[in-house]
C-alpha cells in the first residue's frame, strides 16, 4: 500500500462528507455455495426452514420498529414489503418443494431466491430495487439457518467507512450514524432503498464504485456523498474540511415566508443519537422529544440523574431553540415490563399518555417532571427554552391535575433549593375532545401541538395500523382539516401558539395549507426540514390562507385532494 | 367480479402499497388477482407477482376477485390503490 493520494468516482447518494477508515465488510453474504451434504432429511430441513422464517420475521419487524424510530415511517414500509417476500406462496412452495426434493434448507432458499433476483435485476428503475429486497429477505434465512451472523454492523468502530459489494436496505438502516463515517459500495443507485436510508440517517455514502473496495481496507478514506467521489489518503486539509462538512441546502436559519412570517420548523426525535442529525438539518429547535426511550428496553425506571443527563443533551443541542419534551406516552400497545399494563381490549382507547401518568404511573411522572425541571435550571441560558408537553388529554381536568403536579413538583424543588427552570407548558391535541377543548385548554397552557396521527384516527374512526380503512386515515378529510382550523383559532385566541408534530406536517406538498391554516411551528423528521424549510419560502401567507379557506369548504377528501393538487400546478405555473 | 382501478400512491404499485395490497387480500376469504393492459393475471397474494407487474402510479390496474369477501376486498384494494398517502 502507498500512501499516494487517489480520486475514485461513484455516484454521491447522501449530501455530506465523512472521513474515516475503510473496513471492509465482504462481498453479499449469501451469494456463496456452500458444499453439498449427503445426508438430509427433508423433514428435518422442512422445520429448519420454518423455524427461520420465525425467526426472520422476527427480525424483520425489529427493523421495521428501528426504522420508524430512526428513520420515518416511509422507509420502514420497507420493511413490510419484506414480510410479504417472506411468506410470499411463490417462494414458499419454491422452497418447499426443493426441501422435499432433498435439497438442504439453505440451498433451497438460495435456488429458489435466485431467479426472481435475477429477473428483478434486470428490469428499470424502482423494480430494480426489489432485487435488493429479495437478497436482504434471503439473506435473513439463510444466516438464520447457518448460524453465520454478519459483521456487527451496530457496533463498528467510530470513524468506519463501510466497504461492501453491496448493503441490503436492513444492513444500512443498522448503521450507526454516530459511529459510521460514511460507506462505499460497488453497486446501487440514487433511488434504491439503501440510499435513501443513508440520507435519513445522515451517512455520507457513494455507490457503484467500480475499483476493487476490499484494498481499501485499512486506508484513510474521504467519502463525498455529494460530489459522488472517494478520496483515498487525502490530505489534512481534505480530512479537516470533511469533519466540517454539511451539506449545501440546509438552512440553519429561521424560515420565512415571502412576506416575511417566521414558522418555526423543528424535529421529531426519538431517541439522542436523532439530536445531531437534526442539527444538521437546519432544525430551529425540537418540536417532539419522544421521552419513551428512555423507559423501554430496560427491566427497572430510569433513575432521575440519568434522565436528568439526557434531557440536558437535549437541551444543550439547541442553545438558541425550544426543546419540547413529551412526558410518558405509553399504553398497552408499547408495553413496558416493569409497569404493570394489563393487556386492553382497545389500547388506544384505554389507560395510555397522561391518564396513566395521573394515576399508577403517578411516581415516574413526577421523577420525570423532576428531571426534566432540574435539566432546565443546571443549563440555564447556555440552553434552549424548556417546554414540557402533555400526551392523551381529553378533558380540562386532565389538564389541570397535570399543571399541578408539575407546580407541586416546581414547588419541591424550590423548598430544597434546587435549581430548577419554570418551562412553557403545553397540551397535545390528539383527541377530538381536546381540539373541541382548544380555547379552554389554551387558555390554561403557553402552546398546543397537534398529533395529527392519532387525531386521524379518532375522528374518523379508523385504526392506523388497519390497512383496511387506510383510505379514511388521512389528515385530509374535510373534518380533520376542519379541526385543526378550529384549533387554531381557538389558540390564537388565547394568546397560546399551536404546533404540529404528525407526520403531516413533514409533508412538503401540505406546507401551504398548514401555512394558511396559521400554523406557528411545524415539527417533522429531520430530513423532511430542509425541503418544508424551502417550501415555506416560496409561500405568500394570504394566498395561503385563500388555499386553506378554499379546501375548508370541500365537501369530500377528493375535493381536497383535487383542490390542493390545482393549486400546487398553479403555483408552480405562476412563478 | 372485477373493478379496473388508477394507480395513486407516488411510487406506483411497489414496495407499501404493493405490501398492503397482498396483506389485504390475505385477510379476505377471496382468490385476487391483478392485471395490467399488457399482462395476464397474476396472482395478489403474492408480493413477488404483485410487484413483478411493476405498475407506476397513473397507470391503470384491473382487480378480478372471486368468492364470499369479493366485494369488501375489492372495496378495500380500491381505497388502497387510490389512496396518495402511504401512511399518516
Amino acid at each position: 500500500m502507498t500512501d499516494e493520494r487517489r480520486l475514485l468516482e461513484g455516484i454521491g447518494v447522501s449530501p455530506r462528507v465523512g472521513f474515516g477508515t475503510g473496513r471492509w465488510i465482504g462481498e453479499s453474504r449469501a451469494e456463496t455455495e456452500n458444499p453439498t451434504t449427503d445426508e438430509v432429511d427433508p423433514a428435518v430441513e422442512q422445520s429448519r426452514y420454518e423455524s427461520a422464517r420465525e425467526v426472520a420475521h422476527d427480525s424483520i419487524d425489529r427493523d421495521r420498529k428501528r426504522a420508524l424510530e430512526r428513520i420515518g415511517e416511509n422507509e420502514a414500509s420497507v420493511f413490510e414489503a419484506h414480510r410479504e417476500f417472506l411468506t410470499d406462496p411463490q417462494l414458499t412452495d419454491a422452497i418447499e418443494t426443493a426441501i422435499d426434493d432433498g435439497e438442504p434448507a439453505p440451498r433451497a432458499v438460495k435456488s429458489a431466491f435466485a431467479d426472481p433476483i435475477e429477473q428483478f435485476e434486470t428490469m428499470d428503475g424502482p423494480m430494480a430495487e426489489r432485487a435488493d429486497d429479495l437478497r436482504d429477505v434471503r439473506d435473513r434465512l439463510v444466516r438464520t439457518l447457518e448460524g453465520t451472523d454478519n459483521v456487527a454492523l451496530e457496533s463498528l468502530p467510530s470513524g468506519t467507512v463501510v466497504l461492501a459489494e453491496r448493503l441490503t436496505p436492513s444492513e444500512t438502516a443498522r448503521l450507526d450514524p454516530e459511529r459510521v463515517a460514511g460507506f462505499i459500495t460497488q453497486t446501487g443507485g440514487r433511488t434504491a432503498h439503501t440510499a435513501i436510508f443513508a440520507r435519513s440517517l445522515g451517512i455520507s455514502a457513494v455507490v457503484g464504485i467500480e475499483a476493487e473496495l476490499a484494498a481499501l481496507d485499512g486506508e484513510p478514506l474521504l467519502v463525498d456523498g455529494e460530489a459522488g467521489t472517494v478520496i483515498v489518503n487525502p490530505t489534512r486539509q481534505e480530512q479537516r474540511m470533511a469533519t466540517a462538512g454539511v451539506a449545501q441546502t440546509v438552512r440553519s436559519e429561521p424560515a420565512e415566508t415571502r412576506d416575511g412570517q417566521e414558522i418555526e420548523v423543528a424535529a421529531n426525535v426519538g431517541t439522542l443519537a436523532d439530536l445531531e442529525p437534526a442539527r444538521e438539518h437546519g432544525a430551529d429547535g425540537i418540536g417532539l422529544f419522544r421521552s419513551e426511550f428512555l423507559f423501554l428496553e430496560r427491566t427497572d425506571p430510569p433513575d432521575e440523574a440519568s434522565q436528568r443527563t439526557a434531557y440536558r443533551q437535549a437541551l444543550e443541542a439547541f442553545p438558541n431553540g425550544r426543546v419540547i419534551f413529551r412526558t410518558l406516552d405509553v399504553g398497552g400497545d408499547k408495553p413496558i415490563s416493569y409497569l404493570d399494563m394489563p393487556a386492553e381490549g382497545n389500547p388506544f382507547l384505554g389507560e395510555r399518555g397522561i391518564r396513566r401518568s395521573l394515576e399508577q404511573d403517578r411516581d415516574l411522572f413526577e421523577q420525570q417532571l423532576r428531571a426534566l425541571c432540574q435539566a432546565g435550571g443546571a443549563v440555564g441560558d447556555d440552553g434552549g427554552t424548556l417546554s414540557i408537553m402533555f400526551p392523551m388529554i381529553t378533558t380540562v381536568e386532565e389538564c389541570e391535575a397535570a399543571l399541578s403536579v408539575l407546580a407541586d413538583v416546581l414547588e419541591g424543588l424550590s423548598e430544597t433549593g434546587t435549581p430548577a427552570a419554570r418551562p412553557d407548558v403545553g397540551v397535545m391535541i390528539e383527541t377530538p375532545s381536546a381540539a373541541l377543548l382548544a380555547a379552554e385548554l389554551a387558555d390554561r397552557v403557553d402552546f398546543l401541538s397537534i398529533g395529527t396521527n392519532d387525531l386521524t384516527q379518532y375522528v374518523m374512526a379508523a385504526a392506523r395500523e388497519n390497512e383496511r380503512v387506510a383510505g379514511l386515515h388521512d389528515p385530509l378529510h374535510p373534518p380533520v382539516l376542519r379541526l385543526l382550523e378550529g384549533v387554531v383559532a381557538d389558540a390564537h385566541e388565547q394568546n397560546a401558539w399551536v404546533g404540529m408534530c404528525g407526520e403531516m406536517a413533514g409533508e412538503p406538498r401540505y406546507t401551504p395549507l398548514l401555512v394558511g391554516l396559521g400554523f406557528d411551528e411545524l415539527s417533522m423528521s429531520a430530513v423532511s426540514i430542509p425541503e418544508v424549510k424551502d417550501r415555506i419560502s416560496g409561500i405568500d401567507t394570504a394566498e395561503a390562507e385563500e388555499l386553506a379557506e378554499h379546501l375548508l369548504e370541500c365537501h369530500t377528501r377528493g375535493e381536497v385532494t383535487a383542490a390542493l393538487e390545482r393549486w400546487s400546478a398553479g403555483v408552480q405555473e405562476g412563478t | 367480479m372485477e373493478r379496473t382501478v388508477t394507480v395513486v400512491p407516488e411510487a406506483g404499485l411497489h414496495a407499501r402499497p404493493a405490501a398492503t395490497v397482498v396483506q389485504t387480500v390475505n385477510q379476505h376469504e377471496a382468490t385476487v388477482q391483478l392485471a395490467t393492459d399488457g399482462s395476464e393475471p397474476v396472482p395478489a397474494n403474492s408480493m413477488l407477482a404483485v410487484s413483478g407487474l411493476g405498475v407506476a402510479t397513473g397507470e391503470q390496474v384491473r382487480v378480478i376477485a372471486d368468492g364470499p369477501d369479493a366485494e369488501s376486498v375489492l372495496d378495500a384494494i380500491e381505497a388502497i390503490l387510490s389512496s396518495p398517502l402511504e401512511e399518516e
